[in-house]
């Protein structure tokens, strides 16, 4: 939105040496964004009406004209490329010296002579925005020049003069005012003006409207319409506006249409309330309906589209025999002011601001009514309006005149209070002591009436601000606290119990990992997307009913919510294997898992919100490495040693649908399964388009949090010596390192220690058999072994490994 | 005999001036210690033949001189050795620059997960439990809990990505989705803060993400005030930015909050002054919070006449960006490895 500087001003008298950027930072510290503020005028210097007297082709460029432009004094040759420039057209010419923003952007520079492709150019035509104009005249392509034809502009005036440029235009970002209805005006800003500049607000005052004796039927549901009020006006001549409300709308970027449009358009910019004005003629019985729409009904509006309604959601303005005007939103084509219209309806009302709001999202009509009808306007602002409306009309149209009598349909209740506010709850909301004289004056300031009571005031609420915006205590501490400075409090800090806070257990095992894994056993962490592609998920064999959907997927390709967390790090293998021969990755994040339970929806609700619990995702290949599946298990190794988890691994029941499944383990905390290790199937792999053997490894890192040990002991270093053996034997293939161990480890409590050191499958051996390799360490722990006694193990060990797994001494 | 000895003191100090080498010493050192034919050994088998005064006498002599002859061998070692380690020093000197041929790189820790480490280190440190809730979340904790009903304009400004067959269901928009339940788990008084994963359905470019993470903190207590508030968060910028920042406040409006602000750090890359990061503001924008509504507090249980208190959410990626002067807020969610691996 825009404000003309000026605009405000009529209704606060500041002083002149308050500047508009002064005013714009108060506003910036207290009320809302502004984003910026154009000085008009600034930069116009030698920036001169023009009327172009030819407009001939260039001898060398297409795109280019010659123009001859009279600028009264002399006539000058000026080479212009815009797309709209013709003879007779008034346009703003840049001579010798001006300063210009090229293309409306970078600095500005300054203007010389020049030849363009071969022809000479003392000048320059302009754009809006090659002089800073933009805003107030929005050009429709990037190549348009100004037109200033339809002003009654004399060639050689500056143009600064000729549209009395001397007022500073101040944008403001919407969205700072969703929650402000009582700021969609001048007035409303210039009230918070006031406030913040210790000046007084002028009353707005409007003059009584002078009714006539017939009447206006208003037939409205009042749950769409709180308030709606109309009259009708006769001798009404429709023409251009005078040029005082001409240039007051185009300081704001508001075009001039013509002179009744015109003051509505006027009334809102000045007041924050939408009016519309109808022809008469669209009311032939004097009678206005305010309801929903019917099944099937559609409308043409004003910028000559056809939209369809929707059944009891959208307003319409309707007579006896079909619906006119998309209320709140946008008038219709054939209902508003005519060329020939000579008696009109003018509207004032008051709509609901959630169908306004959908309806308007929904037919993609963000207009300038709708944006300010859905923040829940005052209703008090439509008799305002109405009057201020029909003087100005009377004021532009002479001879113009009120017919019937002013027809007030509503029903509304605003939460104006009074409540009661104690000094105290403000003081602590703020946490500082504001003077109270200061908090009254605020707050009276601001619209408020107070009434002193003993320990605070009683605060009855404008109603422009009761609409939804103040209605408690935390909001009054609110108006105090933005307009008496947030800089003026001092920071301190809450003084709290020193109880150490409580730990997550899942946090600190997560922290655990990542130390591991990228400082032990260098893996990188990635952070990817939650979200997956059926392309990926088909390549993996990962059914997408196991998915979770999103209804809006911000990329087509990538709808699923991710059901494991290996499925974006595959992809991630198959993208740096082009630049690593060594791919070593992990992430930890949350999966989403349709079949699982959650959290629940709300505090005693039975529904639960799908388990979508944290895990790691572990994955591997590098060239040459054969068996990648050993690299992950030891990193897993890794973790366990860091984490005091005490990881198995144990032969799947279920095999994923893109594991090897000869190469593919469960992993099990105690009797609780936290996840799966493997190496990617050799088809799934191709189909990924990964030619290395990759492994994985997937844990709930959630369900591990709860299976640590909480303390790990310390065991003495037995004082007599430790005597390793090394033993190589040969079993059957299927035979698993796991049982080995426990069957060493079990045959004698001598034995302290057992560590495999080598795997040999191949030539030498039986092909169903492998041979492994043992450093077996033995000791006592109050005297030091024999040659015999170790002898003796040593056999014991070797039979139960024949008599276990038909082991037999690799010679 | 004691002349005898004398010379061949003498003798010694004369030719181990001559010694250089390891070697040359040993030669010189068998020459009078060697058990068989050193020069010092021939003295002392003559030992034998002396009476026992004579011999109790002479042997101290002869004693002391095996003593004093070591001495002399043994400094002239010790120069050798220095001086053949001098040699090596020069002989075995490497460049010291070179790095070590074919070291492994490290793994990385992301630096989203850094900065989370850094500001759960500072926020605990003051006390507060780091807490977490769901990234599918439930329309009511993520809207409806903290004042955002139905239908209310607010939930236009966020974009939300919803779930195909569950209309209650959402992808939280923001962690202050996680202020209810903390509230209901912990009651109040209470220090938390969440960082965490959100998703909002924006358009991705250098400045946006619809995958982001924020960092949620709440405050509540008998008197916790907009003062305290901005204690905190000067306090744990500081700590983060490592420098004492300035910070501003700006009013702004969201519905879990009354009264609710921006919160704008100035800009310790042009120290102010404007540059093209803070877009010649001098201000950089880092979140928002404000005093948590009423409504908030009791849909979390909290009687709001005995309670108050702060929130605040800001974008981590915001503060890692200008930690690190990182300028693509893609950067994060990338998985390509030459991000993190330094070559």
């Amino acid at each position: 939105m825009l404000l003309s500087y000026k605009w405000i001003k009529e209704f606060v008298d500041l002083a002149d040496s308050v500047t508009p950027d002064e005013v714009a930072a108060r506003l910036k510290a207290s009320t809302v964004e502004v984003e910026k503020v154009t000085h008009l005028g600034e930069n116009l210097n030698k920036i001169t009406v023009g009327r172009v007297i030819s407009a001939d082709a260039h001898p060398n460029a297409d795109k280019l004209k010659v123009c001859q432009v009279d600028l009264g004094r002399e006539t000058v040759q000026i080479v212009c490329g815009g797309s709209n420039v013709v003879a007779n057209m008034l346009v703003a010419v840049a001579e010798i010296g001006a300063r210009v923003r090229w293309h409306g952007e970078g600095e500005l520079v300054e203007l010389g002579p020049v030849k363009l492709r071969g022809v000479d150019s003392a000048g320059m035509i302009c754009a809006s925005s090659e002089i800073g104009l933009g805003d107030i005249f929005p050009a429709h392509d990037e190549k348009e020049i100004l037109d200033l034809t339809k002003h009654d502009f004399k060639p050689g005036v500056n143009l600064a003069e000729a549209l009395v440029l001397d007022d500073a235009v101040m944008e403001i970002e919407n969205k700072s005012l969703s929650n402000r209805p009582d700021l969609w005006g001048h007035y409303g800003i210039a009230r918070e003006v006031s406030v913040l500049f210790h000046r007084d607000l002028k009353k707005y005052e409007t003059i009584k409207i002078n009714e006539g004796k017939s009447k206006i039927k208003v037939s409205a549901d009042a749950a769409l319409a709180p308030r709606y009020m109309a009259v009708k006006m006769r001798n009404v001549s429709i023409s251009p506006s005078p040029s005082w409300l001409v240039n007051k709308l185009n300081a704001v970027g508001v075009n001039a249409v013509n002179n009744i449009v015109d003051v509505t358009n006027f009334v809102m910019l000045e007041l924050g309330l939408p009016l519309h004005a109808f022809d008469a003629r669209s009311f032939p019985k004097d009678k206005i309906i305010v309801r929903a729409a019917e099944s099937g009904e559609k409308i043409k509006t004003l910028d000559g589209k056809e939209y369809g309604l929707k059944e009891g959601e959208d307003i319409v303005i309707a007579n006896d025999s079909e619906a006119l005007c998309v209320a709140g939103v946008m008038g219709g084509e054939k209902s508003g002011v005519q060329s020939d219209t000579t008696e009109i309806v003018i509207e004032s009302a008051n709509f609901a601001p959630s169908s306004i709001r959908r309806t308007s999202t929904r037919l993609g009509l963000r207009t300038d009514a709708a944006m300010r009808f859905e923040k829940s306007l005052d209703p008090n602002l439509c008799p305002i309006a109405l009057a201020r409306a029909v003087e100005l009309i009377v004021k532009v149209c002479p001879g113009a005149e009120v017919v019937t009598s002013v027809t007030d349909v509503k029903k509304f209740n605003l939460p104006v209070g009074p409540i009661s506010v104690d000094y105290t709850k403000i003081d602590s909301v703020i946490g500082a002591v504001v003077d109270r004289k200061e908090i009254n004056r605020i707050l009276t300031a601001l619209g408020f009436e107070l009434k002193e009571k003993k320990t605070g005031v009683s605060v009855k609420i404008p109603t422009w601000r009761a609409t939804k915006d103040v209605g408690i205590a935390e909001d009054i501490a609110e108006e105090v606290l933005r307009i008496w400075g947030y800089a003026n409090v001092a920071p301190a800090m809450p003084k709290f119990s020193i109880t150490p806070p409580e730990q997550d257990a899942r946090r600190h095992l997560v922290w655990q990992v990542r130390d591991s894994l990228s400082l032990i056993s260098q893996f990188s962490e990635l952070k990817l997307y939650s979200f997956v592609s059926p392309d990926t998920l088909k390549k993996l064999n990962i059914n997408p009913a196991d998915c979770l959907t999103l209804d809006n997927p911000i990329a087509k390709d990538r709808p699923f919510l991710r059901p494991s967390i290996i499925v974006n790090l595959l992809e991630a293998l198959e993208s740096n294997l082009h630049r690593y021969d060594r791919v070593a990755i992990y992430e930890i994040g949350r999966v989403f898992d349709p079949n699982g339970s959650g959290p629940r929806t709300e505090k005693n609700s039975p529904e639960l919100l799908p388990s979508q619990n944290v895990k790691l995702g572990i994955v591997y290949s590098a060239k040459g490495n054969e068996q990648p599946y050993f690299a992950v298990k030891e990193a897993l190794r890794q973790i366990a040693n860091e984490s005091g988890l005490e990881f198995k691994f144990v032969k799947p029941k279920n095999v994923l649908s893109y594991a090897h499944s000869g190469r593919t383990a469960e992993i099990f905390v105690g009797a609780e399964c936290v996840g799966v290790i493997a190496e990617l199937h050799p088809a799934n792999a191709k189909a990924m388009g990964i030619s290395v053997r990759a492994s994985f490894a997937e844990i709930d890192l959630d369900i591990c949090a709860n299976l640590r040990k909480s303390v790990r002991k310390y065991i003495d270093i037995s004082e007599f010596p430790q005597v390793t053996r090394d033993m190589a034997i040969i079993v059957p293939r299927n035979v698993q390192h796991a049982d080995i161990v426990a069957a060493i480890m079990n045959t004698n409590s001598l034995v302290t220690r057992v560590k495999l050191f080598d795997v040999y499958e191949g030539e030498k051996i039986d092909v169903k058999k492998k041979s492994v390799a043992y450093h077996i360490t033995l000791g006592a722990g109050d005297h030091t072994l024999g040659t015999e006694e170790i002898e003796n193990v040593l056999q014991m060990i070797l039979k139960t490994l024949r008599d276990k797994f038909t082991a037999e001494l690799r010679s | 005999m004691q002349d005898k000895i004398k010379k061949i003191i003498d003798d010694l100090r004369v030719e181990i001036k001559s010694v250089v080498s390891e070697e040359a010493l040993v030669n010189l050192e068998q020459k009078y210690f060697s058990r068989k034919s050193g020069v010092l050994s021939d003295l002392m088998k003559n030992l034998a033949t002396l009476g026992v005064e004579e011999k109790k006498v002479m042997g101290k002599i002869l004693n002391d001189a095996k003593v004093l002859m070591e001495e002399i061998v043994g400094s002239a070692r010790s120069s050798i050795e220095k001086s053949n380690f001098e040699e090596i020093a020069k002989t075995e000197a490497i460049d010291i620059t070179a790095p070590q041929i074919s070291a492994k790189d490290p793994g990385t820790i992301h630096i989203l997960s850094r900065i989370e480490r850094d500001l759960e280190k500072v926020f605990t440190s003051m006390g507060f439990i780091v807490f977490d809730g769901p990234e599918l979340e439930s329309d009511y904790y993520n809207f409806t809990a903290v004042n955002i009903p139905p239908h209310h304009p607010a939930r236009d400004m966020q974009d939300t990505f919803y779930i195909t067959g569950h209309p209650n269901w959402v992808l939280r928009t923001h962690t202050s989705s996680t202020q209810v339940r903390a509230l209901q788990k912990y009651g109040a008084p209470i220090r938390v803060i969440v960082p965490g994963r959100c998703f909002r359905n924006e358009a991705t470019d250098a400045r946006h993400e619809h995958t982001f993470d924020q960092l949620e903190g709440m405050v509540v207590g008998h008197d916790v005030s907009f003062a305290h508030m901005k204690g905190v968060i000067k306090e744990f910028l500081s700590k983060i930015f490592n420098t004492e920042v300035e910070v501003r406040y700006r009013p702004k409006f969201y519905p879990f909050v009354e009264p609710g602000v921006n919160v704008e750090l100035s800009c310790f890359l042009c120290a102010g002054k404007g540059c093209r990061v803070c877009k010649k503001t001098g201000w950089l924008e880092i979140g928002g919070a404000g005093m948590i509504h009423p409504n908030v507090l009791r849909e979390g249980g909290i009687d709001p006449e005995n309670n108050q208190g702060f929130a605040f959410g800001f974008g981590i990626a915001r503060i890692v960006m200008l930690r690190y002067g990182i300028s693509d807020a893609r950067y994060f969610l990338s998985s390509d490895l030459r991000q993190y691996i330094s070559e």
